[in-house]
């Protein structure tokens, strides 16, 4: 337990003190590492812990990004005023996919989650006098709250820095809560947990909009530093790039979807200074996680670590 | 007449054309153990499936103290006190004993819903948790995963979480299946130590056991009552005889 | 009025294309629960191999590349499922991914190898031509598509509900472990029933070439419309399929013409009623 707390404050001070000891370069790969985090972590919750394997994800994440840009650029709305409007929107908008996709339950969830983002990006795509289509909404400035300024790569990491700890935290603390662990009873045994008396289609719903909620603070976070929005964001691919941050993290732990995100990430940042195809390379370490690994990486080092310590 | 614990009417259900409960009628009073008897495919399981709200029903009407739960979804069964136990073991494989109590206390009360205080740190319910486990003999092994149980004692387990919920109505499914015979002894008397405030309807196999804990008896083949009353009085019937014997 | 007509062609000829791509979808998840997310990379693959084909061999008809892209392609799934898929069985969730993780692969090596413009595949000759009547004019080849993807629905039809194999096939649709019971060879009815969606698929692709063309995002444009196709017409049916590919070509040509913004918002619609009134689709019989 000590060993544990002692990693956890490394890391912490290793975080911190990042902007002051590397390159733009390295503290914006940070910032993409941190932001890619979050949303992980998000979708963790609806697959780690409630079982529910999504494929939409992307929408929650998009969504929130677009309300932002759109109010702030077009109507002129202070920052603070557009992300709350973002992130209510998609708390809503979570609220109402959820209530259809839950019709379903594993493979037809997968199904609907999927298609009902698919719609959410074609909208995007052709709603050109709402979102400008495939060329995306310009001109977003970065908020300075309390007269900070996040315009430099330094001040907008730490901010960023700051909100993916106060998610992990709350989502920690949210796993451990009675409500976190009724959801993963409803995971394993959703029979037994309603012969209980629990009720486990509310309990999903819920998890279903706590879950898009934390992916629209991540599309805050997304928007404001990429000043910037554009529909392929909302596509299939970055849903399976946060799932790929799931279970190559390993899905249903806290760390999984850190570590699995920061690979993901640096992955696609390296490997696309060599390879032109990013997404050839994603959809192999798609199939060779499954196939080699499917828990992913946090398990599996604990495996090893247990077996060390026998 | 005081106000029957389960009351059953005209209950009907088939799957394409199989039918597997026909139009059953049963009463049960409060405090009664009851005993249901049958050869395999009798329909006893689905029965319980029904009354639990596992399973909705083709027609019929089922009442819990005297409301319609007909189509009441089985959480809601569960706040009026009912509980059960499966044929096929139900618990919670990745959590300890504790927790496993922990989920089934937590299943009526508002505070299932907290998502900021840690569950660990709730002292009353692991005190809770840990008396639900003493009774079912299982306490020493409250801190161990559910994966280091024996069989046994997973059915024990299985058991206690339906006895957490303090019911009112209990549905035990073939409680004994698969047990040693020190093991059985050991449900046995668990069962028998139920308290009268809770009425138990119970499949069972082992006559000898069963038999002994209950005070009536339902005989059911091919979702068909076929005989129904005291415990005596179905053994002696000539009906009885022939549904086992006839095989 | 000729708008109409043409634009009620085009939603048939669409929907009969994406018959040809859901029908084998829906036949794979309902008979083995398998959500190929590769489904729609397999029409794209065809498609391309299609156009490889009448590009390098000059004198390749349409339908030969459409056979020979459909065997291709049938063989391809038949490796996959047979080499790869199988050992995930019971992983539901690892199935998805490595089909996601396939779809990805396939369709970014289309895209290094063909390159990023569009390859529309030349119509054949005979069907390059308008045709005449009652007094409207129709392309003819849309014509011809709609006319197969019938056959197709007809043979699929006839497969399934006359031949000794279709009995099996959809006693394992129904209750698998019966199925096993009754002796059924359930492994090589799996094997037969992804490749022979994967060549419609692939085949499908070629056809649809002279209408869509062969473009990288040619997958990830189709696959949801099978998606919903198969949530609104149920899992495991043929009929599901058919009908639910003409809905949802119509609602999805009609929407592009009159409301071109709100066209997936339309296609949504039909999709959520079925969704909260009739989970199982319109003609399923199992859940989701």
């Amino acid at each position: 337990m000590k060993t544990r707390g002692l990693y956890i404050a490394i890391s912490l001070v290793s975080l911190i003190v990042l902007p002051f000891v590397a390159g733009d370069f390295y503290i914006n790969l940070a910032t993409q590492v941190l932001i890619a985090v979050v949303f992980s972590a998000s979708l963790n919750i609806l697959v780690g812990y409630a079982g529910l394997s999504s494929l939409g994800h992307a929408a929650f994440l998009g969504f929130a990004a677009y309300i932002c840009a759109g109010t702030t650029v077009t109507l002129g709305l202070p920052p603070l005023v557009a992300a709350v409007l973002a992130l209510a929107g998609t708390t809503l908008l979570a609220a109402i996919f959820g209530a259809i996709a839950l019709r379903a339950s594993g493979l037809g969830f997968l199904m609907i989650t999927l298609a009902l983002a698919q719609v959410v990006w074609g909208l995007a795509y052709r709603w050109v006098g709402l979102t400008n289509g495939d060329n995306g909404l310009t001109g977003l400035t970065r908020p300075h709250p309390f007269g900070v300024s996040l315009d430099s790569p330094a001040a907008f990491y730490l901010a960023t820095l700051l909100t993916t700890g106060i998610a992990l935290t709350v989502i920690a603390i949210l796993v451990g809560s009675a409500y976190g662990v009724s959801l993963q009873g409803t995971r394993d045994q959703p029979r037994r947990m309603a012969a209980l008396g629990h009720n486990v289609w509310l309990v999903r719903w819920t998890a279903f909009i706590i879950a898009g909620f934390w992916a629209g603070v991540a599309g805050l976070l997304y928007v404001y530093y990429q000043r910037y929005i554009h529909p392929s964001v909302l596509s299939m691919a970055t849903s399976a790039e946060g799932l790929l941050g799931v279970i190559a993290g390993g899905s249903g732990t806290l760390a999984g979807p850190v570590v699995g995100a920061a690979l993901v990430v640096i992955l696609k940042n390296y490997a696309s200074i060599y390879i032109e195809r990013w997404n050839m390379l994603l959809g192999a370490v798609f199939v060779l996680i499954v196939l080699v690994m499917p828990d992913g990486i946090v398990p599996g080092v604990r495996r090893l670590l247990a077996r060390r310590d026998r | 007449m005081t106000v029957p614990a389960l009351l059953i009417e005209n209950l009907h259900k088939s799957f394409r054309g199989l039918i597997a409960t026909n139009d059953v009628t049963m009463r049960i009073e409060p405090g009664e153990r009851r005993l249901l008897i049958g050869p395999n495919g009798a329909g006893k399981t689905t029965l319980f499936n029904q009354i639990s709200g596992d399973l909705l029903p083709g027609a019929g009407r089922i009442e819990l103290f005297g409301t319609d739960v007909t189509t009441l979804p089985p959480h809601r069964r569960a706040h009026m006190g009912l509980a059960r136990t499966y044929q096929i073991l139900t618990l919670f494989p990745r959590e300890t004993l504790l927790r496993n109590v922990e989920l089934a206390l937590l299943g009526l009360r508002p505070g299932r819903w907290n998502m900021v205080r840690p569950l660990a740190r709730d002292r009353a319910l692991v005190q809770e948790a840990a008396v639900a486990l003493t009774r079912v003999g299982l306490g020493g092994l409250a801190d161990r995963p559910v994966a280091a149980l024996s069989y046994g004692e997973k059915r024990r387990l299985e058991i206690a979480l339906a006895l957490a919920q303090n019911p009112r109505l209990l549905l035990l499914d073939e409680p004994l299946a698969g047990l040693s015979t020190e093991e059985r002894e050991t449900v046995r008397k668990v069962i028998a130590d139920i308290p009268r405030t809770t009425t138990v309807v119970l499949i069972e196999h082992d006559m000898d056991i069963a038999l002994d804990l209950a005070d009536t008896v339902t005989l059911l083949q091919f979702g068909t009552v076929i005989v129904d009353g005291t415990r005596d009085s179905v053994i002696a019937d000539p009906r009885t005889r022939e549904v086992y014997l006839g095989h | 009025m000729q708008f109409w007509v043409a634009q009620t062609l085009n939603s048939l000829a669409f929907g009969g294309l994406l018959f040809l791509l859901s029908s084998g979808f829906s036949l794979i998840f309902g008979l083995m629960r398998l959500a190929n997310l590769t489904h729609g990379a397999l029409f794209m693959l065809g498609a391309y191999i299609g156009a490889y084909l009448m590009r390098a061999f000059p004198g390749t008809s349409l339908w030969m590349a459409a056979l020979a892209s459909g065997i291709a392609v049938a063989v391809f799934g038949g490796l996959l499922e047979r080499f790869v898929l199988r050992r995930l069985a019971g992983n539901a969730l690892g199935q998805v991914l490595l089909t996601l993780g396939i779809a990805f692969i396939i369709s970014d090596g289309c895209l290094l190898v063909f390159g990023g413009d569009p390859i529309p595949l030349s119509t054949p000759h005979w069907l390059a031509r308008p045709v005449f009547l009652w007094g409207f004019i129709f392309p003819a080849y849309r014509l011809a598509v709609v006319v197969l993807a019938v056959f197709a629905a007809l043979g699929l039809h006839i497969l399934l509900d006359r031949t000794r194999l279709g009995a099996m096939i959809r006693a394992g649709v129904d209750d698998m472990a019966m199925a096993r019971a009754v002796g059924i060879p359930v492994s090589a009815i799996f094997t037969l029933v992804f490749c022979l969606g994967s060549a419609i698929a692939g085949a499908g692709g070629v056809l649809a070439g002279p209408i869509l063309s062969a473009y990288p995002g040619l997958d990830g444009d189709m696959l949801p419309l099978a998606l919903i196709v198969v949530i609104l017409g149920g899992v495991g049916s043929i009929t599901g399929a058919f009908v639910g590919s003409f809905i949802i070509g119509a609602i999805y040509t009609f929407g592009i013409a009159l409301l071109p913004d709100l066209a997936y918002v339309i296609l949504f619609l039909p999709m959520i009623l079925v969704i909260a009134i009739r989970p199982n689709g319109l003609f399923g019989r199992m859940a989701v």
